[in-house]
């Protein structure tokens, strides 16, 4: 559904973007990591219409956005990461006000501003003027303002900042409720825990460059260095867990094993058999309570993957060439 | 109805900022304030005029010299208003941080371009509608034709449309609004009391050199206004009032006084009124900043080169 090939962009001697790939199926929800000023919100505002690329090509339905903006604008609901309300008019009003500048006929737009409210929970607000609204209610009313013509793809930068831990979690199910709508979602954000709850594709950016990008499941393997267990005895004092962690350490195969809290982490390799050291570890007497898998972790994959500034000069790197240090999407926040 | 044709009539800018400009305390405040201004100006000329009230008069002068004031107050307050209604109106969407979420829409540049001009006019012209009673007054007196009350009245559009349009392309230059005002504001007295006053300078220095130049005999014909006096929409008003400048003026007059040269020219060309020049003049205005302002927000790169900065 989205499509982005070589994308490059430049703001006079800042390079924000460096040949940028990815692609996004269509009913997914794709998540658009990185360090601020990685090229995030450059990239979405060129998704969006907004900023001109110089060069590679984005394409959204299979339409150019550099090539027919009119077209593409139909079929994206795009969401700023700042809210840009009207004070002076009612919730109600508001969502009219945007479905009539996307062309949403008359006799529609009542209704379409009732059931958008209805959706994001704003129906007891909708004379209410817009100002009055609290920050996290603000959010979700620019979330249905990006609804209102019924993109088929829509392009949130940082819907959740600033948003408190409830509002946080509403706006979650409200995105997961757009999926099962069967909208393509891209959001970007730079808070990982938020993105791996929710997406169901990641992709990393990081100065200008994508890093990593696929199906989150892939790119947690792809990622991961060696895999990784976790036991858990019963009664385990600290003897019988040094015993144990020097028998798990003795196997070929097992990489590292650390003891966490009462636990064991075992890190092993990719072709290492599980339930053999399960078995081994019952028949020397250990008492089990729990061995699993872990799935990997996407913040360890994000701050692997993106380097901090500071490792960047010391590898030679030329700090702030790409998407670095600068003001990211082009200097959004100038 | 394509899109950008029905846009002309059915802009939800329009209505958006209509609603929102008359819920404040603001919109009355400004349109009391304005009637004020004008029903004052009205007392103290029409108190003045008749305390020196000459026998060879009549009450036709004093109703002619009232109009005449109010005409060029009003003038002079709906220049002092346009820019300050309309150099924020694209600044100000862009403080507000809503452009970027219009420019997404399926609103074209040129649909948020009229919508905003409109809005920001049609205010002005809510003035002039509100100030007609007050000129109602001075037709009692007599001393002014109704044509006369028509002209001065398109003239004042005119400067309106021409002042707003321009203040409008310096909100889609400027991020700031206070910028934006500022140099509308300098524009406009440029454009309207600057031309005036450089326009008269120089139509007396050509008339003058015209004279020296030249040895004629009986009195001298008057003097043919310079083309930056033409552009000022106080003198068309003053022109359709008074007739002060002599009637209607040749392009090849005009052309004669630009260039300095000596004698008095032939009346060459097409003629017009001084007010007709004024018209059209902030036509041309008109036009240029709306062709700018939509060129530079389709363009963004207004928007891009001050982000990045």
């Amino acid at each position: 559904m989205i499509a982005v090939e070589g994308l490059r962009k430049q703001f006079g001697r800042h390079v924000a973007l460096q040949a940028v790939d990815f692609e996004v199926p269509r009913g997914e929800i794709f998540g658009f990591l990185g360090p601020n000023g990685a090229g995030k919100t450059t990239t979405i505002r060129i998704l969006a219409t907004l900023t001109p690329p110089d060069g590679g090509t984005a394409t959204i339905g299979g339409v150019r956005v550099d090539r027919d903006s009119y077209r593409v604008r139909k079929l994206i609901g795009y969401m700023p990461d700042f809210f840009g309300v009207y004070d002076r008019l009612s919730t109600l009003e508001y969502l009219e006000f945007y479905a009539d500048c996307h062309d949403v006929p008359s006799r529609r737009r009542r209704a379409v501003a009732r059931e958008l409210l209805e959706l994001v929970d704003l129906t007891e607000r909708k004379d209410d003027p817009v100002d009055t609204l609290s920050r996290g209610m603000k959010q979700r009313l620019c979330l249905a303002r990006a609804l209102v013509h019924d993109p088929q793809v829509l392009l949130l930068d940082e819907p959740a900042s600033g948003l408190d831990p409830r509002a946080r979690i509403e706006m979650r199910e409200l995105i997961r409720e757009l999926r099962r709508m069967e909208k393509t979602i891209l959001i970007s954000s730079h808070i990982v825990p938020e993105v791996e709850e929710l997406c169901t594709w990641i992709g990393v950016i990081d100065r200008g460059r994508m890093v990593e990008v696929g199906p989150k499941a892939d790119v947690l393997r792809r990622t991961s260095s060696a895999r990784r267990l976790r036991l858990e005895l019963a009664n385990a004092d600290a003897d019988t867990l040094a015993t144990a962690q020097k028998r798990v350490s003795e196997r070929k195969g097992v990489i590292a094993v650390d003891v966490v809290e009462n636990s064991l982490e075992i890190s092993v390799e990719e072709q290492f058999v599980n339930h053999r050291l399960l078995r081994d570890l019952v028949q020397a007497g250990f008492e089990v309570d729990a061995f699993t898998p872990q799935t990997g972790n996407l913040s360890d994959v994000f701050m692997r993957l993106t380097l901090p500034r500071e490792v960047d000069r010391e590898v030679g790197g030329v700090p702030g060439a790409a998407g670095g240090g600068g003001t990211e999407s082009g200097g959004a926040e100038a | 109805m394509p899109s950008r044709f029905r846009r002309l009539v059915k802009n939800p800018l329009i209505v958006k900022d209509g609603l929102s400009r008359v819920r404040t305390w603001r919109a009355p405040a400004v349109v009391a304030l304005y009637l004020a201004v004008l029903g004052l100006v009205v007392y103290l000329t029409l108190t003045v005029q008749l305390s020196s009230l000459r026998p060879s008069w009549g009450f036709a002068q004093v109703g002619r010299n009232v109009f005449v004031t109010i005409a060029e107050v009003q003038l002079s307050l709906v220049c002092l208003f346009a820019p300050a209604v309309a150099a924020g109106a694209i600044s100000g969407e862009r403080e507000r941080q809503t452009l970027d979420v219009l420019l997404v829409s399926s609103m074209t540049p040129w649909a948020i371009v009229w919508g905003k001009l409109v809005t920001s006019v049609a205010f002005l012209l809510l003035l002039l509608t509100a100030a007609l009673p007050v000129f109602a007054t001075v037709f009692f007196l007599a001393g002014i034709d109704f044509q006369q009350f028509v002209v001065s009245q398109l003239v004042t559009v005119a400067a309106a449309f021409g002042v707003g349009s321009v203040s409008l392309f310096s909100s889609v230059v400027f991020r700031r609004t206070l910028v934006s005002t500022v140099v509308a504001y300098g524009f406009t007295f440029a454009a309207t009391a600057g031309t005036w006053l450089v326009g008269t300078v120089l139509t007396q220095i050509a008339y003058m050199r015209s004279q020296v130049l030249t040895n004629l005999t009986g009195p001298p014909p008057p003097p043919d206004p310079h083309p930056l006096l033409l552009m000022s929409p106080f003198n068309g008003m003053t022109s359709v009032l008074q007739n002060a400048n002599g009637g209607r003026v040749s392009v090849g007059q005009t052309v004669h006084v630009l260039l300095l040269a000596p004698g008095k020219a032939a009346a060459a060309g097409p003629a017009f009124e001084p007010w007709q020049a004024t018209v059209l003049f902030q036509l041309v205005l008109v036009a240029l900043s709306v062709f700018g302002a939509i060129q530079l927000l389709r363009s963004r790169r207004v928007s891009a080169r001050l982000r990045s900065g």
